[in-house]
């Protein structure tokens, strides 16, 4: 049974204190989405508040990617509501489409990076394109690629850079417009269970300073060590929106034998990122 | 509004295109000139018909003969009547005699032969000068028309034969030309698109990118846009350096023909300029995507 609760034990406090309609940031009411040849989503109902962390699950070609590209508004409901911060995704202007966007951080398994770029320019590239003048360029970018651990690498091109490398960049470029939602299809897909683990810790300490996360992944070993709201998603439907109790081990970890792989490398060097920008 | 950051770096992508496919540019830019010139040559060699006929049409000289022995009165009653006629300008009274003293004139030498002459053969006439408008081969018909049925009149003599000749070929000309010069337009609105295109295909994950940290489509399709506009104003710079070289070299041959003026050349680069922002255009909606947003 889909559940709409959007209460959550580890949702920041500082996210306000008001009623749950002021803070709701996404709401997907009655959504369905059809492809030419297959039914994407049926039905879909839930919100998601400012500051929430939440993890869509499933199988894949569950739905979970369609429900990020409707938020994305790279898609448009077949029937249903669609709303992303205050805009309804049916009588939205197309134009404001970017607008939106710039709200919006997005990381992808397969990383999306400029190869010819450096790792510099391609978080300032996602800065350039909205127009941020060149001096509040550097310094943002600075902040969040130190944010990230990469300042050290910053002139190296993404083929010099492992893959959870890779990802982190990708990570800093979707952060470094301080957006308010950030969208992560898949994020640890391509990663091992040590790199994999970094970056799910990456984005709880972004979602930590108070953008709202939504995490899809087909592993229910990752979904085990999350302490917040899991929607379960099967055949375009939501099966389960729960959140998970605290009693969850916080400290188990995916290079703790929780993920399917084995892993054979170091504990992931922490990231030093500063509790608040 | 763009800020300097963002213009520097339209600038650059702009010429990014140029950089990462020089031979793929190049080519196009010497087979979009090559066409220029062809259209640029077809368009002044309209002209030049156009101008040769307007002059032939200049010389349209209309004779109406009379018959012999017309009383003095009928013969004064005629200039009028002629003048009346939409389209003549002025008439000419020309005297049997003063026609065989051009007949004279005309064979120079050979004049001593009039004196085998009994009597002087030649009819008296008037000669017909027509307005601007009428030096048409249909006005002419007309004046002919209206005055082969008065019965002062035995014939009625112009330069038809070769002003016909020459109107239908300018015409056929003028439709060639402007077949060619169409068929050359759309092949480089064509040509400019597919090197775009390349541009594009080869940017996919530039633009992927952008389209995900809220670029604006302006800002996506700008540097294509400048790209094919730079590649129109490359050809045409070069078709119309080419053709001022060849008019250089050519001058003497050229003489008393119309050919471009530099105002028009630079025309003609500008009118370049606009078939590369057409066919890089032309290339945006199809192969970036954008048509649902702005």
């Amino acid at each position: 049974m889909p559940h709409n609760s959007t209460s959550s034990p580890d949702r920041p406090e500082r996210d306000g204190q008001g009623p749950l309609e002021e803070r709701v940031i996404i709401s997907l009411n009655h959504v369905n989405l059809s492809y030419p040849d297959q039914v994407a989503l049926k039905d879909v109902n839930f919100q998601v508040a400012n500051g929430e962390f939440l993890c869509l699950t499933g199988p894949s070609g569950a739905g979970k990617s369609s429900i990020l590209r409707l938020i994305s508004m790279d898609a448009f409901p077949t029937r249903g509501q669609v709303r992303v911060r205050g805009m309804l995704a049916s009588s939205m202007n197309r134009r404001r489409i970017p607008q939106l966007r710039r709200e919006i951080g997005f990381v992808f398994q397969d990383f999306r990076l400029l190869e010819d770029r450096s790792v510099y320019d391609n978080v300032a590239f996602a800065q350039l394109v909205i127009g941020v003048p060149g001096r509040q360029i550097a310094e943002n970018v600075t902040r969040v690629l130190n944010k990230v651990g990469l300042w050290e690498k910053r002139h190296r091109k993404p083929c010099q850079l492992s893959g959870g490398e890779q990802q982190r960049v990708a990570v800093a470029r979707a952060m470094v417009n301080s957006p308010k939602i950030l969208l992560a299809d898949e994020p640890t897909g391509n990663l091992d269970p040590v790199t994999a683990q970094e970056i799910i810790d990456l984005l709880f300490r972004f979602n930590d300073m108070g953008t709202c996360v939504i995490f899809s992944t087909h592993d229910h070993g990752i979904v085990k060590t999350f302490g917040r709201r899991v929607i379960v998603l099967e055949n375009g439907a939501i099966v389960s929106d729960k959140l998970r109790d605290d009693q969850v081990d916080r400290t188990a970890r995916l290079d703790d034998g929780m993920y399917r792989a084995e892993s054979a490398g170091p504990r992931p060097q922490q990231v030093e990122v500063p509790s608040h920008a | 509004m763009l800020s300097g950051s963002q213009w520097k770096y339209l600038a650059r992508e702009s010429v990014a295109g140029f950089r990462r496919r020089t031979l793929t540019t190049g080519v196009t830019i010497l087979i979009m000139s090559s066409s220029l010139m062809v259209l640029a040559v077809l368009t002044m060699t309209t002209l030049n018909l156009g101008n040769l006929l307007d002059t032939a049409r200049q010389g349209i000289d209309m004779r109406v003969f009379l018959m012999d022995n017309l009383p003095a009165q009928q013969l004064a009653e005629l200039q009028p009547r002629l003048l009346r006629i939409p389209g003549v300008a002025d008439v000419q009274f020309i005297s049997r005699d003063m026609a065989l003293d051009e007949f004279r004139q005309s064979l120079g030498d050979d004049a001593s032969l009039l004196a085998l002459l009994d009597a002087n053969p030649l009819p008296a006439s008037y000669r017909l000068e027509l307005t601007r408008g009428s030096r048409t081969l249909q006005a002419v018909h007309g004046i002919r028309d209206e005055i082969a049925g008065w019965e002062e009149v035995s014939d009625i003599l112009y330069n038809q034969e070769w002003i016909d000749v020459l109107e239908r070929w300018t015409y056929r000309f003028q439709m060639a030309s402007l077949v060619v010069g169409l068929v050359v337009f759309l092949a480089a609105i064509f040509v400019i698109s597919n090197t775009v295109k390349l541009t594009i295909a080869s940017s996919s994950a530039v633009i992927r990118v952008q389209k995900l940290v809220g670029a604006t489509n302006t800002f996506i399709r700008t540097p294509f846009i400048c790209e094919g506009m730079m590649q129109g104003l490359l050809a045409g710079t070069l078709a119309m350096g080419l053709l001022a070289t060849a008019m250089h070299v050519m001058k003497d041959e050229l003489t008393g023909l119309i050919v471009f003026t530099p105002a028009q050349m630079a025309g003609f680069v500008g009118l370049c300029v606009v078939l590369g922002l057409i066919g890089s255009w032309a290339a945006m909606g199809k192969y970036l995507g954008l048509r649902s947003e702005g």
